[in-house]
This record gives C-alpha cells, structure tokens and sequence, in this order.
C-alpha cells in the first residue's frame, strides 16, 4: 500500500462511507498515472533508470500524492498547456508560496496534461545531495544538482527543465509582495541560448496566497541553518500543521514558446535585456490571470 | 559536440570516419595523430596484474610486447618478454636502451592500501615521473597512461557527467589517493610540455570483471556490502575487456590528449548490489565512519573512510571525447559487466 493509500484511508476512515470512494479514486489516478508514465519521451536503460537516475517508479508514488492535492485540494486548472513545443524545452515560471508546491503542480500537470506526458527536471540547491534520503528522492524524481554541466546535459538530451529565475527571493514574499515579481538571475538565459531551447514562460496564480507570510525573520533562519524564516498566519503557531497550505484555486497559464538567439557569453547588460522580455510576458500573463479568476478559492 | 547523447545506451554517437574528422580541436580536447603501427614494440608496465594481462593479451595480437612488473607474470605467453623489476631502479632505463619501445603503456599504479602510504606515494608518483624521463630521453613515440575516474573525487555538488575539464577534486575529501590525482597532473604536464610524443591519459570509471581486484570489485564482491544509509548514488561501471580494448584502440588511433573512458551506462549502487549477488547494508553514516573507520586505524580493514564518499555521491563522466574521437563503444553490456563478477 502506498503512502497515499494509507494517508487517504485514514482520512476516509474518519468519515464512514467515504472509503470505498477514496479507494476507486486513487486506483482510478494510479492507473493513470501508469499509462502517462509510459508515454514520455525519456530514454530508460534495463534496469529501469535515465541516465541522471530518474526511475518511473519512484516518481509514480511521488506522482499519486501530488496528482491527490492537483485534482482535489488546489483544483488545478491549465490553460495553454497544448502550446507546448516538443523535444527540450526551459520552463520558466514565477516562484512563492514558501514551499515549493509550485514546481509539484507544474510536474504534475506535465504528466498528467501535457502531449506527450513530459517530467519536468528540477535544478536543486546544492545541500540537497548532503541529505539523506531527501537525495534519493529528489534524483529518482528526475531533478538534478543545479549545476550548469547538469542543465546543459539535460538540454541537450531534450529534456523539460524547469527554472525560477527568481529563488528564494520569490519563493519568500511576503503577502503584500504577491504576484509582484522579484529581480530574476540570468542563468536561465545563458543556458537557452547555449543549447539553444526555447523558453516557455509559465505563470502561476494561487500559489501566492496559498501560505500568506508576514515577516520573513531571516536572523532566526540563518540561525536554524535556512535561506528563510516565514512567519504566516498558521507557521509556526500550529506547529506542523501550520504548513499546511491554504486550499486556494491553481491556473497554472502556459504561454507561447520564445525562442532567442545570441551569444551565450555576452555581457549581462545584453542578457538582461532578453531576461526582461520573458518577465515582462509573465508579468502580463500574472495580470490576465489575475484578471479573469473569480474567487480565490474556486 | 554530439548532441542528444551522454551515456545513454543505445544512443551512441555515429563510429567510423565521419566520427573522427569532427575532431580537429586543439589537443587539451583530445586530437588524433598517426596510430600506432602492427608490430610496433610497445612496453606495459604493470603488465602481471589481472587487468595489465588482459591489457597484454589484447595488445599482443597486434604488437611485439615487452612489460614489467614487480611481481612475476608465471605463465606468460613466449612471445612477450617480461622483466621482474621495480620503476624505480636504475635498471628500468636499461631496458628502454635494449627494447627500444616506440611506445608505452603506463599501468603500474598500486591502488591498494596494503602498503605503507609512504612506499604507494613513491611509487606511484615517482616511478611515473622517472618513466616519462626515461621516454623522452629515448625516442618513445606514444604513452598511454591509465588514470582512473576517482581523481575527480565524488562530492555532492559533482555533476553527472563530469568532462574533462573539471578540476582533480579527490584529495580534498580523500587525502588517501591524492598520489593517483597527482599521477594524472604530471602526465598532463608531460602531455603539454612534450607535443613530439602522442600522449593520452585515459581515465575509465569502475572496472569490474573476473581478473581485475579493483577496490569496487571487491566491495561487491562482498556478501554482505556496507553502504551509508540515506544514500544511493549512480554509477558507472565497465568490463575488464572494454578497458582494454580502450587502450588498444588510443594505441591505434593515436590519441593525443586526455580522456574520461565510460562503460555502458549508469545504475544506483543499490541496483549494482542486488546484480552482482550481494545484501545491501545500510549503515548510519556517523557508526559507519566510528565503525570502519577503527578498523582502518587498527589494520583490519584496507579502505580508508575517504572512500565512503564514493558510495555517497556521484562520481561519473562524460565519456563524450573519447567516443567521438576515437568511435570506441563498449562491447560489453551492464547485465554482462555485472554477471562477470557476480557471487
């Protein structure tokens, strides 16, 4: 039985009734995912492994816990999904929320929406491979080490990796700051242009409320060892259960691909100005966004 | 650079002539000259050990070989001369004087802990530096010289697919091997300061087969195989033979510069574990080092606990260069790479 099963039947249990449905759902969402899994296009040797040692299975049991909260707790909707080009491609999307579900609800809608079904490949922070556990899952998931060698290899195997150009600074906003965009890094550019991917700008609106954040005491973080110390309405007063998201609505709004061309070496102020194009284009796909929903919760 | 492929099988870049003319780049990039002619007399060093005799047998269809070892080779073939004799004595040039070799295959590197570290430093690094001496002053024409993958280390921020270019990083978490990366650094010195000679450093990942000893051979060979729990990093293996064959190949296409050498792909270590036969033990890393660690102190165990890194991160390469140049594919698949030492 799989996290997912145990965590959900649990739940049900305390509802009589509800069982028998939760059941039917997961099996219906796990067989799914499996016909999905089957379909990307990424190259497995015998033993089941990519060579940056993505596993399908692993992520099938990662994938029927994010899909749960994708269909019923953030009723994820998509809209543009079918521009996506294929073979590889730089996702580039606004960044908050204080964890990352974001990137979980973008992978998500990108096995379960997206023709053919794609796994999006994470750049992780440098410590994560220092953590036990946590490293295994983050590779068998398909992200890698961020390093610019591992984004170029990726590429260059038409692979779907994904950026936030705008890191911690986007990812810790405070409520105030939503839907504003922080100052992105340029890595993202130099790397597209080098492999020549196209960029795909991604704006997500929901995420920006989902845990909404007051201070960031970020002593108190350099303290405990973290890039951030959030403070939001439930974190840390509930303790753990504080990090529970608020169940607001996901539009997950894909726009067309760009593609530019230039010399990845170029100085930033020539970089900069091509970094500016793709948040200006998610800056007005946040606003449109923003614009046509009706409700923060559905 | 080819694209779309980095070790992945059944992706592997075109071979042949086309292959080879689309490396006319400088020779830090790896640059082709005139091969190695049939009967040219190549000198092996190092040549009694599993993988030097499999290196030998490879060669001797093609070459008139002469090797040396510090242990005797009791059954050799009667065609190839082989002299009982430590790099360092003065008589090693006497046979560069009689042989004359037009070129020389460097394999006599220890890379066990059984000796004293002081005698494994001197022989690894000074018996390299007297024997690329003793090349210059002779008129060798190639060297070959087989490094290893470990010089780059395994840390956590390596990524996959580590070239080249990448800095020797082992001794900065594995002080025990540094006389390996230090090897690899004179013979690229040697590579530049002598273009006359057709030099390749080649750098293979984890050789596995039923003649060679290397330390990961034996730790799978283990029933019982410790690991650091929490972690299972990908690897890289290749077959005893397709090392060889890597060095006939540079022989042959007369490669000049240096080269990471890939087998067929990459697996967890937990993967590797269940294919050759044995029962992962994970182990917490802090009783693994406490543990292992006494023991390595107390004589008992023969790895020192740098090592652990290397059953922690990842230490795999690009093998990209070597392909494209030379159009080298190996032969042999993970499953038979894993099957030939399996329990």
């Amino acid at each position: 039985m799989s996290v997912a099963e145990s965590l959900l039947q649990t739940v049900a249990g305390l509802f009589p009734g509800t069982s028998k449905v939760a059941e039917d759902s997961i099996a219906e969402i796990e067989d799914e995912i499996d016909s999905r899994l089957h379909r990307i296009p990424t190259h497995l040797n015998a033993y089941g492994y990519d060579a940056f040692g993505f596993n399908p299975d692993a992520a099938r049991r990662a994938l029927v816990i994010t899909a749960l909260l994708y269909r019923y707790w953030f009723r994820v909707e998509t809209h543009g999904i079918d521009r996506l080009p294929q073979g590889r491609m730089l996702l580039i999307a606004n960044h908050a929320g204080q964890i990352a579900i974001d990137a979980g609800m973008i992978g998500t809608a990108m096995v379960l929406e997206a023709e053919p079904p794609r796994i999006i490949r994470g750049m992780g922070e440098y410590w994560l491979p220092t953590v036990p556990w946590l490293n295994i899952a983050m590779v068998r998931t398909g992200s890698v080490v961020g390093t610019r060698k591992n984004c170029v290899d990726l590429l260059e195997t038409d692979e779907c990796v994904i950026a936030f150009p705008e890191g911690v600074r986007g990812m810790n906003k405070l409520i105030w700051e939503r839907y504003q965009l922080q100052e992105f890094g340029y890595g993202f550019m130099r790397l597209a242009l080098e492999t020549h991917s196209p960029i795909v700008p991604i704006a997500v609106v929901g995420s920006e409320e989902q845990a909404p954040a007051i201070a960031n005491l970020r002593g108190l973080g350099r303290l405990l060892g973290m890039p951030a110390f959030p403070v939001t309405l439930t974190w840390p007063w509930l303790g753990p259960l504080g990090l529970i998201p608020l169940p607001v609505k996901y539009h997950i709004h894909f726009g067309e691909p760009i593609r530019f061309e230039g010399n990845p070496n170029d100085e930033d102020e020539v970089i900069a100005e091509k970094v500016e194009q793709v948040k200006e284009r998610i800056a007005v796909m946040l606003a449109d966004g923003l614009a046509a929903r009706r409700s923060l919760f559905w | 650079m080819a694209r779309g492929s980095i070790d992945a099988p059944g992706r592997r870049a075109t071979r042949g002539p086309a292959a080879r003319d689309a490396t006319a780049v400088d020779s830090s990039a790896g640059s082709l000259r005139a091969g190695a002619r049939p009967g040219e007399k190549i000198l092996i060093t190092g040549i009694a050990g599993g993988q030097g005799q499999l290196i030998a047998r490879r060669l001797a269809r093609t070459y008139v070989l002469t090797g040396v070892d510090r242990s005797p080779w009791e059954d050799h073939p009667p065609e190839i001369s082989v002299h009982v004799l430590d790099l360092r004595k003065r008589k090693m040039e006497d046979i560069f004087r009689t042989e004359r070799p037009d070129a020389v295959v460097h394999h006599a590197l220890i890379r066990h802990f059984r000796v004293e570290p002081r005698v494994r430093h001197e022989v690894n690094v000074l018996g390299t530096k007297l024997l690329l001496e003793y090349c210059v002053a002779h008129g060798v024409k190639r060297v070959v010289v087989l490094s290893s993958s470990y010089v780059y280390g395994a840390l956590p921020d390596n990524p996959y697919y580590v070239d080249e270019e990448y800095p020797l990083n082992v001794s900065r978490t594995y002080p025990e091997i540094r006389d390996l990366a230090e090897v690899d650094t004179l013979c690229s010195t040697f590579l530049w300061r002598h273009p006359e000679i057709a030099t390749t450093i080649l750098r293979p990942v984890s050789i596995l087969g039923p003649h060679v000893s290397s330390s990961m051979a034996q730790y799978l060979r283990t029933r019982f195989v410790p690991t650091i729990m929490g972690f299972d990093p990908m690897m890289q293996f290749i077959h005893e033979e397709d090392v060889a064959e890597a060095v006939a190949v540079a022989l042959q296409s007369g490669t000049h510069g240096i080269f990471n050498v890939v087998g067929p792909g990459a697996v967890p270590l937990s993967v590797a574990i269940e294919q050759t036969g044995g029962t992962a033990v994970p182990i917490p890393e802090p009783v693994a080092r406490l543990v292992f660690g006494q023991l390595f102190n107390l004589g008992f165990y023969h790895v020192p606990p740098g090592a652990f890194d290397f059953v922690k991160y990842p230490c795999t390469l690009d093998g990209r260069r070597f392909r494209t140049a030379t159009g080298f594919a190996p032969q042999h698949s993970l499953e038979d790479t894993f099957a030939s030492v399996r329990r």
